[in-house]
């Protein structure tokens, strides 16, 4: 399909073309409320083209992909007519690294075997009073990305995400507590036992309810608790947000702006997880990404066109559905020392433990492991405000209970110049590997 | 279309089969800050099998290839079989029903070109980046679709539908030093091209908000009496009560559904709350939903009573209610579940004056950035504020977030004003993997006694 395409592409677009083909098969099966309910199959393909004419550039995808590839080029060509001028450089045929994305057992995996895992963890999880939810879905997928200048790559990859989440309602009180293992291969049976010790551990410690501190404290965000104070962070660290003059650390290259001991990686290499790939899809070889290096900006994430319009080099990170044009995104996101974490590739790092080793050093304040409302209101300017979904009160070095109708605010950029301390529990959480972290001074309200 | 589809349904085998094929062209432009982001033309198919046969659960499955129908009924009605199930899963009974729906297109975009669209988004973008220079960055958006909907059922049931949607938002970004703010407007229809003209002024009005809001200090965090716009309170109904009522969340779990037996009081007398996927010309109405139920208005709250919950087939068999119309799903890829549709606070009496005259200090939180609900306790969050003074609107204030419990909140309602309005905004709501589903909001000015409004930690709290 992709090189027909791109043959015809040639002949009709002066400036040529590039283009991502995708096939994916998926199954899924589905425990609600702790009964076996549902499984499911999926089968998609589509393939989404760009093409540069006339200095213009267009797009256009399509999901009927046994049509003729002109129609798809047609509209690609009628897209670019609108746009502006672009000197869009296509990328360049290259080598590419070498990267593991596809697994045979995830592949295979068969029906019986999901349900017996599903089943295993609802074993497990069970108990008086909770009612337990478990999803699982495996997925593989064909990928080919090409384009008219003789760049072109094809692989196979594979993933697989387990979610479980525990539903305790007593009264008013609802309580749902869940975690999700997300990987390219089947999860050890260490990392089964790991996600149930995970809900069974926050689990124990919410079962007590009480009042929540008040003031500036400090505080645990924990890896699944960490979005608010990471997210500012990469908006800021896109190249698009550059672009658009809307990010704070924009004209920062090179500036100390985080504590020390702050580094964050993107990571597409990384052994073991669904993102990672050996090109992107706008078929640019894959790269390990330093973006803050021990508190220092490095750089931005670009793909092709926010490169070409920053003139600067893609950085690998195109990202592009059937439908749209490439966008630049994240592949697997690492906070700390990239080169200490060996070959981490699996869902824990280190034994479970709520809190990271970091309870001790405070005397009275919050453990964070869910917010409400991340992501909205006004993110890149680093300030948020949100009321808690699970929180534990910490005193004296301890968790004493859950606490309900607290908030935490603060401003980002302020909190990551000074972090109190780092956990000892890294762990991946979707595609993003971080510890706990201690943070200080942050706002508590209650009501 | 429908006799292929049939033909498929004769040949499953299992006790119940739907497939629903869809077919949808849409376009996209955006401008960012002055220029064209992308303007693309994308067509999109696919189709849909579920299954449900004898102990069994349900087999389902999608795909984009139509020739793969056959097979996939096939491979749909296997893994029912795959998966035991026990009590076996029931369907509440729905009169089969067979329609063509024309929906009003009001100017069916596919024959608009794309150009056109350019311009009408670009002269709406220019008026963002008009409004002053400290406008520095836009985000303007235009989508149109139309999707033609084939839905059969082996109860007999057949539906063929053209549905129309349309969308307009423009956020603008100003900036200050270091001060970033934004405003936003946001439209959106279940009609054609000529719905989105002349709409210049609320795109105006969000440029204007973003620069206003330079100058603008941050809420005082705290509790206060807050009296939510329309709009808010349109989205403060379906985050912190909407969720709720989806009976998916009850039907098999013998806690939630005693915490939300019908007869319960959730407010005070005058607060009703409702569900209508059948109110004309909004943009969750639809004549069926995606289980070929014909869609309603379904009472949930009356005079502070809760009266009623929204249903798919399945979880008003479970608990002995009628189906409400309310299993929607977002495309072809996914199953239908239980949603809302065009979720209300009917309307009380008296004005927005009424509500402030008696407020010695408090918020007028006004428009809505967006909003999530985790049960029982939920966050919003605000475009912009205004403090109330001693009865009056004083100072625009920013960063206004709302949180609070669902219970207490809506008990502490005490004020509905008689100014109802839908609010026809874009974007849409999400839940298990399915956003963004067509949705609208509607109220009149609410006022709630006393709610926590996070920001600044007054300096004397500190520990």
């Amino acid at each position: 399909m992709i090189e027909r395409l791109l043959e015809r592409a040639r002949r009709r677009a002066d400036g040529g073309a590039d283009a991502l083909w995708r096939r994916v098969e998926r199954t899924s099966v589905a425990f609600e409320w702790g009964r076996l309910k549902a499984a499911g199959v999926a089968e998609e393909a589509g393939v989404n083209v760009r093409v540069r004419h006339r200095g213009r550039v267009g797009v256009a995808g399509t999901t009927a992909v046994d049509a003729s590839p002109d129609d798809v080029l047609t509209r690609a060509l009628a897209s670019a007519e609108l746009g502006e001028e672009l000197a869009l450089a296509f990328a360049a045929p290259a080598p590419v690294p070498p990267v593991t994305t596809f697994f045979h057992p995830v592949a295979d995996a068969s029906l019986d075997r999901l349900i017996a895992m599903g089943r295993s963890l609802l074993a497990q999880l069970e108990r008086e009073g909770c009612r337990v939810n478990i999803t699982i879905e495996r997925e593989a997928a064909e990928t080919q990305v090409a384009n008219s200048g003789g760049a072109a790559a094809a692989y196979r990859s594979t993933a697989i995400g387990v979610s479980a989440e525990l539903w305790r309602i007593a009264g008013d009180d609802v309580l749902a507590i869940g975690d999700t293992y997300e990987g390219a291969d089947l999860p050890s049976d260490d990392a089964l036992a790991a996600l149930v010790r995970s809900v069974n551990r926050r689990l124990e410690h919410a079962l007590r309810v009480v009042a929540p501190p008040e003031g500036a404290l400090p505080v645990i965000f924990t890896p699944l608790g960490l979005s608010a104070l990471l997210l500012p962070v990469t908006q800021a660290l896109s190249g698009k947000a550059v672009l658009q003059g809307i990010s704070p650390l924009a004209a920062r290259v090179g500036e100390q702006v985080f504590d020390s001991r702050f580094s964050l990686t993107d990571d597409a290499l990384r052994p073991g997880r669904a993102a990672s790939r050996p090109v992107d899809d706008e078929c640019v070889p894959s790269r390990i990404t330093p973006l803050v290096d021990r508190g220092v900006v490095r750089g931005f994430i670009y793909d092709l066109e926010t490169a070409a319009r920053a003139r600067t080099h893609s950085t690998g990170h195109g990202q592009r559905t059937i439908f749209g044009k490439p966008v630049p995104g994240y592949t697997n996101i690492v906070l700390g020392d990239v080169r200490s974490l060996g070959d981490v590739g699996a869902q824990h790092a280190a034994p479970l433990q709520l809190g990271g080793g970091l309870l001790a050093e405070i005397r009275d304040g919050l453990l964070v492991d869910e917010l409400i409302g991340v992501g909205q209101g006004n993110v890149i300017s680093g300030a948020f405000s949100h009321p808690v979904a699970l929180a534990y009160r910490v005193e004296r070095g301890a968790i004493s209970g859950r606490v309900k109708d607290a908030a935490v605010a603060g401003n980002a950029y302020d909190l990551w110049k000074r972090v109190g301390d780092f956990g000892n529990d890294g762990r991946w959480a979707g595609a993003r590997y971080t510890p706990s972290i201690l943070l200080d001074g942050v706002s508590v309200a209650r009501r | 279309m429908i006799d292929r589809l049939t033909a498929a349904l004769g040949r499953s085998g299992a006790d119940y089969t739907e497939i629903r094929v869809e077919r949808t062209w849409s376009t996209a432009v955006t401008f960012r800050g002055r220029r064209l982001e992308s303007a693309t033309a994308s067509e999109d198919q696919g189709g849909f099998v579920r299954a449900l046969t004898a102990g069994g659960g349900w087999g389902v499955a999608s795909f984009t290839s139509l020739d793969r129908l056959e097979a996939m009924v096939a491979r749909a009605v296997e893994l029912s079989r795959a998966v035991r199930v026990t009590p076996p899963i029931r369907l509440a009974e729905v009169a089969p029903h067979r329609a063509e729906a024309i929906l009003d297109l009001d100017g069916d975009p596919r024959g608009v070109p794309i150009a056109e669209k350019k311009r009408l988004l670009e002269a709406y973008n220019g008026e963002l980046l008009a409004v002053s220079d400290r406008v520095v960055d836009t985000l303007a958006s235009y989508r149109d679709e139309v999707s033609e909907y084939w839905y059969v059922n082996s109860e007999g049931t057949a539906l063929h539908e053209l549905r129309p949607e349309v969308t307009l938002s423009g956020t603008a970004v100003a900036r200050r030093d270091g001060t970033i703010e934004k405003g936003l407007e946001s439209i959106g229809l279940r009609r054609g091209w000529n719905s989105v003209q002349d709409k210049a002024a609320g795109f105006r009005e969000a440029a204007e908000r973003a620069v206003q809001l330079l100058d603008a200090p941050m809420v005082t965090g705290g509790a206060y009496p807050v009296i939510l716009d329309p709009e808010l309170a349109g989205v403060f109904i379906h985050e912190a009560f909407g969720h709720l009522s989806e009976a998916d969340f009850v039907y098999e779990n013998p806690q939630a559904r005693e915490m939300m037996t019908l007869g319960r009081r959730f407010g005070k007398p005058g607060l009703n709350v409702g569900d209508n996927g059948a109110a004309p010309g909004l943009r969750g109405t639809l004549p069926f939903d995606d289980e070929g139920t014909p869609t309603q208005d379904t009472p949930l709250i009356k005079e502070g009573i809760l009266v009623g919950r929204l249903h798919s087939r399945e979880t008003a068999a479970t608990m002995g209610e009628r189906a409400t119309g309310n299993a929607r799903a977002i495309s072809f890829r996914h199953p239908p579940i239980v949603r809302m549709t065009n979720t209300y606070i009917a309307n009380g009496r008296g004005s927005f004056e009424d509500l402030i005259r008696d407020v010695k200090l408090g918020v007028y939180a006004c428009g809505a950035f967006g909003g999530q609900t985790l049960l029982e306790n939920f966050s919003f969050t605000a475009a912009y504020g205004r403090m109330i003074r001693d009865g009056h609107l004083a100072e625009v204030v920013k960063d206004v977030v709302l949180a609070g419990n669902l219970f207490q909140t809506l008990d502490r309602i005490d004020y509905i004003a008689g100014d109802f309005r839908w609010n026809q905004m874009g974007g849409g709501c999400g839940k298990g993997g399915q956003a963004p589903l067509p949705v609208t909001e509607g109220a009149p000015h609410v006022r709630i006694e006393a709610a926590l409004v996070g920001g600044d930690v007054p300096s004397g709290a500190a520990a």
